[in-house]
């Protein structure tokens, strides 16, 4: 019932170069004629925040809800996977790659009428950087040593060691007033909406913004309408009670609104992924012939099939197809069940085994669970599906690392770079991969970059380190009277000042 | 009376207070800490021993008990560990939901029960009589969330005759929109409940038929009618009224299943939120402001009892209750 | 709050009490023999997926099958196993549980039986649905926590009635005579007042069987039951709600078989009530 997704924080190794672009038309819907700027926008979403503040655990929710919309980073990442200036009018790097020297626009203003100056965005990124942050971007920033603000437009960035993703990762990096108090329950942010009212459970209001420094919303506002369940919100849906659906989680609903004028139907761009990740370092699964065993034996065609209908796709690897080091690795591990039983019986597993599955209590995953069981039965694998909660799973399986198998959702770009980090909760260690993208990250060129993380790609695809069971569609659904809504809703964002209503 | 009423009150106190002792001790002694809750977003050691101080969960019992005691008596219910907004208030905003559907259907049960539970046992032999006693027996074994669904299916998604779920941002600020909003959620809980109601009034009925004094009455003369409004509602109402204050305790809290189905945020749906996020302070504080709604209204509904049947005023009953 | 004595709905008609009976007995027969048969044969294995994705009925599957696959039909019986296990082991918990608080409350001090009977008001207060969830909160959902969550939540409501009838009887003349003839405490209890409460006790708890085979299924629903693979009907429901447009007979058939099982149990509660209570009998 709960779709809290468990994001998983991909320590983001990117580049400033944009992205190959995607192929699809970056605003949704076509032009409409009339448009009606002081409209309000009924947004419909599953994932609510937990508190307005994504340095105190706000979740995925308050990224949707917030990023871009009330607050702004130095530089946006657009729903095409590119980069570009924001609260930063440009930036110059050192020949070694150690310092940043970035320049912030002069006539931006917060909510609270202050404007913005260099100790805003020194303290913002401190504020990530804080012992009690728990922001998803903390440990992307390990490399920097000192942040000086020579001037109230400059800021300077010293960094320890290259790294090629540091203004990626900044367009993660909210900028707060230094002087705003209790930011879980109000904001003080430079976005073209304020915050009207947070109803927790139910609503949460976005009012246009007059002092906006760019381009004005092109609605008066937005209100973001949260549903516990995926049928509840197609209800809503197609009661118009929402007007758009920020991401569809259940298929069945779709064919009311694929053959409905009323409705459009986006297929956009996805990067969670859904994994089976066995713990690598106990037994059996310490053992890569069982892992490979495990992944030939699971048809993820039917399982796909089962879960999303003919949406989604398959992937032999960590990687998206968004992602610049995407390979298709789908052959690596087939669907085969006599491979399957052959490579059982090399590890010496003849007669299979018996493990247990620790499964998140939210969908898809009890679903799935129960049809891997199903299909390793077939191999003499007998697979004990123990269901538990979010917070249980963080602290069994991720802190304490007290698990055989599990499945999570993990829902960051870039994140294949999990594979480089032996302490990670999965445990897979491969001293060459480690060394691989530790290079990656201090690469001088994009292209350097990427043809490391590929070598990583391809690697871990060989060594089954995890059975990386399929792609989820992305996909968004919208009355047709609406147009410049994302597609893609990378890393879960929702940028809404671009929607209009006819 | 009066002497009933102060002892009444009394136990009503005194019950409150158990109830408060109970959640307590219920909430401490789950295994695990409080605290926890926050690892759910990845908490550091620190963090976890600021969130215990916050909390007060590294203070010992009897300590956290008057605090938790003080915090009851000042109606001051802390703040959630996850959004930090304060409890209280988000409860009083929850009520804003919960209260008036389940007022409303109380009201539309009782409307549809007393009617149809007393033709029920009027005429118990005719072929409509046995029918609607027969679907009440259908209606007590209906699963409250399955009418939900199916009134869903129906109504709004089929006919588009009223909202699938949800309630207007700006709550009872256009009474209209709020009102359809409640519209389908109303007639759920109504359906369900009168269906045991219509069983109690129907039974209070055949006995109020097969009791001397009506007959006595009619004996002498009296009209059905004028017997039966004399004598019977009264008699007919005492054991209904006790059962109504059963039955709206029952609906206030039912409302978790219905508020999940039709997404309104009220009580019920704020409860199951907190479980799920394992955030003590909003269960402690939805737990006793519902417990003790509970218990006032099975106060109310003794009242209303002795109010009606002057028997009940008699000392040596009401020493045996 | 007297009330809960006074049970409610009796048959019309002598002839249809055996009536109310028999139809519940071949109700909640039905339920029972659809799980015992089940212990030795399902149509097809509990976890096979090898059906299509919600299939209609036929084509080897009696009636269509859900989104992974799994006939329907095998997961109704499986789930019909959970509604009874959970509902009779609640019962009993709960019976167990009730009878004794009721019969200490009953014989106790006029002090003791003060605090049985409040403990027994705030327990009340907390409705089986809370308990239930806040058990599912400290020990995460199981067969086993929903059994004793309903099981607590059904004693207070057992133990409130035992409490009544046992005072009732201790006030009748013949167990005055037996005390004073020096009857022993036990013996009272077991030759006067258990075979007296007995059969009001007996419709009650046939009563709270429906109740918690009910409150099983809302908890399965609210996602806070037997956890997967087991198939419990309340969470069959859940997972169909999406596709009640598209496969309209996974949400139907599991509502049909849980009210079949509760108006079963129910009609066997009145037609005992009326054979447990010759009052009762009088013809109107």
């Amino acid at each position: 019932m709960n779709k809290k997704a468990v994001a998983l924080f991909g320590a983001a190794i990117a580049t400033v170069l944009a992205l190959a672009a995607c192929g699809t038309n970056p605003n949704g819907g076509s032009s409409a004629g009339s448009t009606d700027t002081n409209s309000t926008i009924n947004v419909g979403s599953l994932y609510e925040p937990q508190n307005l503040d994504d340095t105190a655990g706000g979740g995925q929710g308050v990224t949707e809800a917030l990023n871009g919309n009330v607050y702004e980073s130095l530089f946006k990442l657009n729903d095409d996977g590119s980069v570009s200036n924001l609260l930063a009018t440009g930036y110059q790097v050192s020949s070694d790659g150690l310092t940043y020297t970035i320049n912030l626009r002069k006539d931006v203003k917060f909510h609270s009428g202050k404007a913005l100056t260099s100790a805003d965005v020194k303290y913002s990124i401190d504020k990530v950087l804080a012992p009690d942050s728990q922001s998803a971007r903390k440990s992307s920033f390990t490399a920097v040593k000192d942040i000086a603000t020579p001037d109230d437009n400059t800021v300077v960035v010293t960094l320890a060691s290259r790294s090629i993703s540091f203004v990626y990762n900044l367009s993660y990096v909210w900028i707060f007033n230094d002087e705003a108090k209790n930011l879980t329950t109000t904001e003080d942010g430079t976005g073209p909406y304020q915050v009207g009212t947070w109803k927790r459970g139910s609503t949460l209001s976005l009012k246009r913004f007059a002092g906006y420094w760019g381009t004005s919303a092109t609605n008066a506002q937005v209100v973001f309408h949260y549903f516990t369940d995926a049928t509840a919100l197609n209800n809503a849906l197609l009661t118009n009670a929402v007007d758009v659906v920020t991401s569809e989680q259940s298929p069945d609903a779709l064919s009311q609104f694929t053959n409905n004028k009323n409705y459009k139907v986006n297929n956009g761009h996805s990067t969670t992924k859904l994994l089976l990740a066995f713990n690598d370092r106990v037994a059996p699964f310490n053992n890569t012939l069982v892992r490979k065993a495990v992944t030939s034996a699971i048809d993820d065609k039917k399982l796909l099939q089962s879960i999303w209908g003919n949406y989604g796709s398959l992937i032999g690897s960590m990687v998206p197809p968004t992602d610049p080091w995407y390979e298709d690795l789908t052959k690596v591990n087939p669907y085969d069940v006599n491979l399957a039983k052959q490579e059982l019986a090399q590890a010496g597993y003849p007669n299979g085994f018996t493990f247990t599955l620790d499964t998140p209590n939210y969908d898809p995953h009890p679903a799935a669970a129960t049809f891997i069981k199903a299909e390793l039965a077939k191999v003499g694998i007998t697979v004990n599906i123990n269901i538990i909660t979010a917070d249980q799973w963080y602290t069994k399986v991720y802190q304490n690392h007290d698990f055989v198998a599990t499945m999570q959702e993990h829902v960051n770009d870039r994140d294949v770079v999990w594979y480089g980090d032996p302490s990670f909760y999965w445990g897979y260690n491969n001293p060459q991969v480690t060394q691989w993208v530790k290079q990656a990250e201090q690469s001088a060129t994009a292209a350097d970059q990427t043809a490391l993380l590929k070598k990583v790609n391809e690697q871990i695809a060989k060594d089954a380190a995890s059975d990386w069971l399929y792609l989820y569609p992305q996909i968004v659904v919208a009355s047709t009277n609406l147009t410049g809504y994302p597609l893609n809703g990378l890393n879960s964002q929702f940028y809404v000042y671009d929607i209009k209503k006819s | 009376m009066v002497p009933y009423l102060l002892r009444r009150v009394a136990f009503l106190v005194v019950t409150l207070f158990l109830a408060s002792v109970a959640l307590f001790l219920l909430l401490r002694l789950l295994p695990g800490d409080p605290a926890n809750a926050l690892l759910s977003v990845g908490a550091t050691p620190q963090q976890i021993a600021a969130a215990r101080h916050e909390i007060g969960s590294d203070q010992p019992l009897p300590q956290q008990f008057v605090t938790w005691l003080g915090q009851v008596a000042t109606l001051n219910l802390g703040h959630s560990f996850v959004s930090t907004l304060p409890v209280g208030p988000q409860i009083a905003s929850r009520l804003v939901v919960t209260v008036p559907l389940t007022l409303l259907a109380f009201a539309l049960a009782v409307v549809i029960a007393v009617p149809v539970g007393f033709v029920a046992a009027y005429r118990s032999r005719r072929w409509y009589g046995a029918l609607l006693g027969g679907l009440s027996q259908l209606g007590i074994a209906v699963p409250v969330f399955w009418v939900g669904v199916l009134l869903i299916t129906v109504f709004a998604l089929k006919l588009r005759l009223a909202p699938a779920g949800g309630f207007p941002q700006d709550d009872w600020a256009s009474p209209g929109a709020a009102l359809n909003d409640l519209i389908l959620p109303v007639v759920t809980v109504a359906l369900v409940m009168s269906a045991s109601l219509i069983r109690y009034v129907r039974s209070a009925t055949l006995d109020v038929l097969d009791s001397d004094y009506l007959r006595t009455a009619r004996a002498l003369g009296s009209s059905f009618v004028s017997a039966m409004w004399r004598h019977g509602i009264r008699n007919a109402s005492v054991p209904v009224i006790s059962i109504l204050g059963i039955e709206l305790a029952t609906t206030f809290l039912g409302a978790v299943v219905v508020e999940s189905v039709f997404a309104l945020p009220g009580l019920g749906s704020m409860l199951v939120q907190g479980i799920a996020e394992h955030d003590y302070p909003v269960i402690q504080g939805v737990l006793l402001v519902s417990t003790f709604a509970v218990l006032v209204i099975g106060f109310l509904a003794d009242l209303a009892q002795r109010i009606i049947d002057p028997r009940l005023r008699a000392p040596h009953l009401a020493a045996s209750r | 709050m007297s009330a809960s004595v006074s049970v409610p709905v009796r048959a019309p008609a002598r002839r249809r009490r055996s009536v109310t009976l028999t139809v519940g007995c071949v109700l909640a027969g039905l339920i029972v023999a659809l799980a015992i048969v089940s212990l030795f044969w399902l149509p097809y294995p509990p976890s096979d997926v090898s059906g299509g994705r919600l299939a209609g009925p036929g084509g080897g599957h009696l009636l269509g099958t859900d989104k992974l696959g799994r006939d329907l039909f095998t997961q109704l019986m499986i789930g019909s196993r959970i509604a009874l296990a959970v509902g009779s082991g609640a019962v009993a918990l709960g019976g167990i549980l009730g009878v004794a608080a009721g019969l200490a409350a009953g014989f106790a001090t006029r002090w003791l039986d003060d605090a049985i009977a409040a403990a027994l008001d705030i327990l009340i207060a907390f409705p089986v649905l809370l308990v239930a969830m806040l058990l599912v909160a400290a020990r995460g959902a199981s067969l086993a926590s929903a059994i004793v969550a309903i099981g607590l939540g059904s004693s207070a409501v057992v133990a409130r009635l035992t409490r009544v009838l046992v005072k009732r009887i201790l006030s009748q003349d013949f167990v005055t005579a037996a005390r004073t003839s020096g009857t022993s405490w036990p013996r009272i209890v077991l030759e006067h007042v258990l075979p007296n409460v007995w059969p009001t006790l007996v419709v009650n708890l046939a009563l709270q069987l429906g109740v918690a085979v009910l409150a099983e299924a809302s908890l399965s629903y609210l996602g806070l039951g037997a956890p997967p693979p087991n198939e419990s009907w309340g969470r069959m429901l859940q997972e169909a709600q999406a596709t009640v447009l598209t496969a309209p007979l996974g949400a139907i058939a599991p509502g049909v078989l849980l009210i079949l099982l509760v108006i079963g149990v129910n009609l066997i509660a009145d037609g005992l009530r009326d054979v447990a209570d010759p009052t009762r009998r009088r013809s109107r």
